[in-house]
């Protein structure tokens, strides 16, 4: 594990080509470290007739089996004892099962210190207390979905003076309280601190649209953020141009473009995906993205639209070193990017889709909807 | 959105609407009787209608990628001709004129008069595009008041339809409520079920069950559930014909219907013969899925990760329960199975193959009578009738060739029955 942690503690996040080598054997030390300790991760390689020692360059990587996020769903899949692995996260699926990934002591301390590093590009870190406006879900005893955890994480990034919630927990179940958290957020704008609203982009969309309604204009404090991760999932179709966002943001807030910053990022794949300031997802060096042919899943070169592949060696104790997301995606070349970055970047153009097929088939719309992708 | 007596309503005024409703319905039962030559001919009008384009923008938003062999369907089915051929075939004479019992013994005649039901509840739960129309229609031709929940995946096609053939005939306003309220709406839709005298409910076990839970007891349900379709194996009359329409059917139809097929049955005992038929197979498939791909690249990637999961899946499982042998093609695939249970498949160009003797079918069928639907036959000509006689007497309601499943017949019944006749009710008065 000498090289992760080589790639993760050391140099700037997006020295990309440059750490191509390191990635490379990290991947390669993840991938020989799982196929001795999962059965389930040596069966697909075996069943494949590829072994680890075979990935010779960076561009092998691709040959690593890509496990669909999928597949978390259906199998416990961890390759550490319970007791080493310190968090177990759950994907936040809103229906049908979730994934359940383990987490172990010194890929947690990659991940933070990937995150820090990031932060502080993107400077987010500061240590001037803020207020939360979080729309997301409150913790609580029993969610462990990582979209909480990041959310709640990132609070910390700088201190905290009050955190608001626009998911809350109530008699067992989630409720979204949007009409309050506008109240709230009216109220915490004569404070003399300044404020971040964080969490998930469609809530944020609808309050602001809720607030553009009622004709409120309010001019946060300088310093203030609008932090958005998590993905548009659940309200795919509301989705947004960014630009009208943007717009709106600044009109209803004052929160000007620059201070508004996207995340994305998954429990199966937890490198923090941050734009940068043109708002372009460049590819840290924590990380390599393969864009894969809707037909054939052979890699497309860059400028093509196909279905995302992530790939990391910063967890041990779940095989998840290469998994396929349901998102349609390009990549783009870094250097067309006014940021000054050189790594590529990642555009999100979709999802895949199926979600609107009407059947008459007995058992298929319950198979259709519980392998929601 | 909401449809009453011909008009648009906005669905905020939901719990007006439905007390009105109550008079309203009342005094069109008590005063009012819909004749089957006007809705016929509103019918016929509307088929038209749709003919000459009036419909195309929503027909062409439908997820199908046959918009335009849909349309012709529709079209053909409401045109007059075959309407009145439906009237005759589901209802007959006896379910459409009054007539005087003649009974042996010197026992006292009485009069058979057939009623409509009265009020049909109409719950369509995102079964194929614009059937809700269709059984609305139903509900019309048999002379019911028909109150109609929309699914929410319907895209406006089956409202605008509807709103069209209320203005080609406005007497028939009388006979239509539509509401678009969500299914988890209990209490409206206990209260529309309460004023029905037929609940028609389309959809899979969970909105049947759901509907069977909210309705008044006693109510009469006529459930029009989701079905299981296949196709049985016994040599050939033309092979390379038979199988690439085959493939066509099972590509074009992405296994979504309940015609579908979802498993190939061959008539044998041996595994080797399985593999041997998916080896020829696969490439049969997965021309026709090239063909037939569809443009979205949404769509396509979707199956395409459906089929790479199964694959992982079943690799990372190898030492358990193993779901069969893979055969991997471009966009499609077959596992061949040991066991004989007709059975879902993936969908979308993945298919099932297994062993099914002729000596079994019964046996092997009959567990699951109760979803069972289409039979697509291919075998030698000696072997037809016989086969086919297996088949129906096993549970299947239809056998039909391999290609033409999912084709439409003038005539047919729908699940071993003729709507219609479910939505009349035999009075008798002395
Ligand atoms: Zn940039």
């Amino acid at each position: 594990m000498a090289d992760r942690s080589i790639l993760f503690l050391k140099g700037h996040p997006f020295e990309t080509s440059e750490t191509d080598d390191l990635f490379l054997s990290a991947m390669k030390e993840n991938c020989l470290y799982q196929y001795n300790h999962c059965e389930a991760y040596k069966n697909i390689l075996d069943g494949l007739n590829l072994h680890p020692d075979s990935i010779k360059d960076i561009n092998h990587i691709a040959d690593i089996p890509f496990l669909p996020t999928l597949i978390f769903k259906h199998n416990r899949i961890f390759s550490m004892s319970r007791k080493r692995m310190l968090i177990r996260a759950t994907s936040s699926g809103t229906r049908g099962k979730r994934s359940e990934i383990g987490f172990e002591l010194s890929g947690l301390l990659c991940g933070l210190v990937m995150v820090m590093k990031i932060a502080s590009w993107r400077r987010i870190l500061s240590i001037c207390p803020c207020n939360y406006v979080i729309f997301g879900y409150k913790p609580h005893r029993g969610n462990r979905t990582a979209v909480t955890k990041t959310a709640f994480g990132s609070t910390f990034f700088a201190p905290a003076v009050r955190r608001k919630y626009a998911i809350l927990f109530k008699n067992g179940e989630y409720e979204t309280d949007l009409e309050n958290i506008i109240e709230q957020i009216v109220g915490l704008s004569r404070s003399v601190f300044p404020m971040r609203l964080m969490g998930f982009p469609a809530y944020t969309y609808f309050a602001l649209r809720m607030m553009d309604d009622k004709g409120i204009r309010i001019k946060l404090k300088k310093g203030s953020k609008i932090m958005l991760g998590g993905g548009w999932k659940q309200h795919y179709s509301e989705k947004v141009d960014k630009q009208t966002f943007y717009q709106l943001a600044e009109r209803v807030l004052g929160i000007q473009d620059k201070d508004i910053i996207e995340f994305f990022g998954a429990v199966e794949h937890p490198i923090l995906y941050c734009d940068c300031k043109h708002h372009h997802f460049h590819i840290p060096r924590y990380g390599r993205v393969v864009i894969r042919d809707v037909d054939t899943l052979k890699p497309l070169p860059m400028g093509q639209v196909g279905l995302l592949n992530l790939l990391t060696p910063m967890v041990y104790a779940t095989p998840m070193l290469s998994v396929m997301t349901d998102d349609l995606a390009v990549l783009r070349d870094g250097e067309t990017c006014a940021c000054g970055l050189k790594s590529p970047y990642v555009e999100i153009v979709g999802r895949v889709g199926l979600h609107d097929i009407k059947t008459c088939a007995a058992g298929a719309a319950e198979l259709i909807k519980e392998d929601a992708l | 959105m909401i449809i009453e007596k011909g008009q648009r309503v906005d669905i905020s005024q939901l719990n007006d609407i439905i007390i009105r409703m109550e008079q309203d319905i009342c005094d069109t039962l008590a005063h009012r009787t819909l004749s089957v030559e006007t809705v016929v001919s509103a019918l016929d009008q509307l088929s038209q209608k749709i003919a000459f384009g009036a419909y195309d923008q929503k027909i062409s938003e439908l997820s199908s990628a046959h918009a335009e062999e849909y349309k012709e369907q529709v079209v053909r089915m409401m045109r007059r001709e075959n309407i009145e051929y439906k009237i005759k075939m589901e209802l007959g004479d006896d379910l459409r004129h009054a007539v005087m019992t003649n009974p042996p013994l010197g026992q006292s005649a009485i009069q058979v008069r057939p009623m409509p039901l009265g009020v049909i509840l109409h719950i369509a739960a995102g079964n194929m595009d614009g059937l809700p129309a269709f059984s609305l229609v139903e509900g019309l031709l048999s002379g019911n008041v028909n109150i109609l929940k929309l699914p929410q995946a319907d895209n406006g096609l089956s409202l605008e339809i509807i709103a069209g053939l209320v203005e080609i005939e406005p007497q028939l306003s009388n006979y239509i409520y539509v509401f678009d309220t969500p299914s988890s709406d209990v209490a409206t839709i206990k209260k529309l079920s309460e004023m029905a005298d037929g609940i028609v409910i389309w959809g899979g076990e969970a909105a049947v069950g759901a509907v069977r839970r909210m309705a008044p007891p006693g109510a009469k349900i006529i459930e029009w559930g989701h079905k299981l379709s296949f196709a049985y194996i016994s040599g050939y009359e033309d092979e390379d014909r038979e199988l690439r329409l085959l493939a066509d059917h099972i590509i074009k139809t992405d296994q979504v219907l309940c015609s579908s097929c979802q498993t190939i049955f061959l008539d044998t005992e041996e595994m080797d013969e399985v593999y041997r038929f998916c080896e020829k197979f696969l490439p049969i498939l997965e021309g026709s899925s090239q063909m037939h791909a569809s443009k979205s690249l949404g769509i396509r990637a979707d199956k395409t990760l459906r089929r790479h999961f199964e694959n992982m899946n079943r690799l990372l499982t190898r030492n358990k329960n193993c779901s069969g042998d893979c055969y991997q093609g471009i966009g499609c695939s077959l596992s061949a199975q040991t066991d004989s249970a007709p059975e879902l498949s993936n969908m979308f160009g993945h298919v099932r193959v297994k062993r099914l003797p002729s000596q079994h079918i019964v046996s092997g069928l009959r567990p699951y009578k109760t979803v069972l639907q289409t039979a697509g036959l291919i075998c030698l000509p000696e072997k037809r009738d016989a086969l086919t006689d297996l088949l129906l007497r096993s549970g299947v309601v239809r056998v039909t060739r391999a290609g033409t499943m999912s084709a439409l017949f003038s005539g047919e019944a729908h699940d071993g029955d003729y709507p219609m006749r479910r939505y009349v009710r035999i009075t008798n008065v002395e």
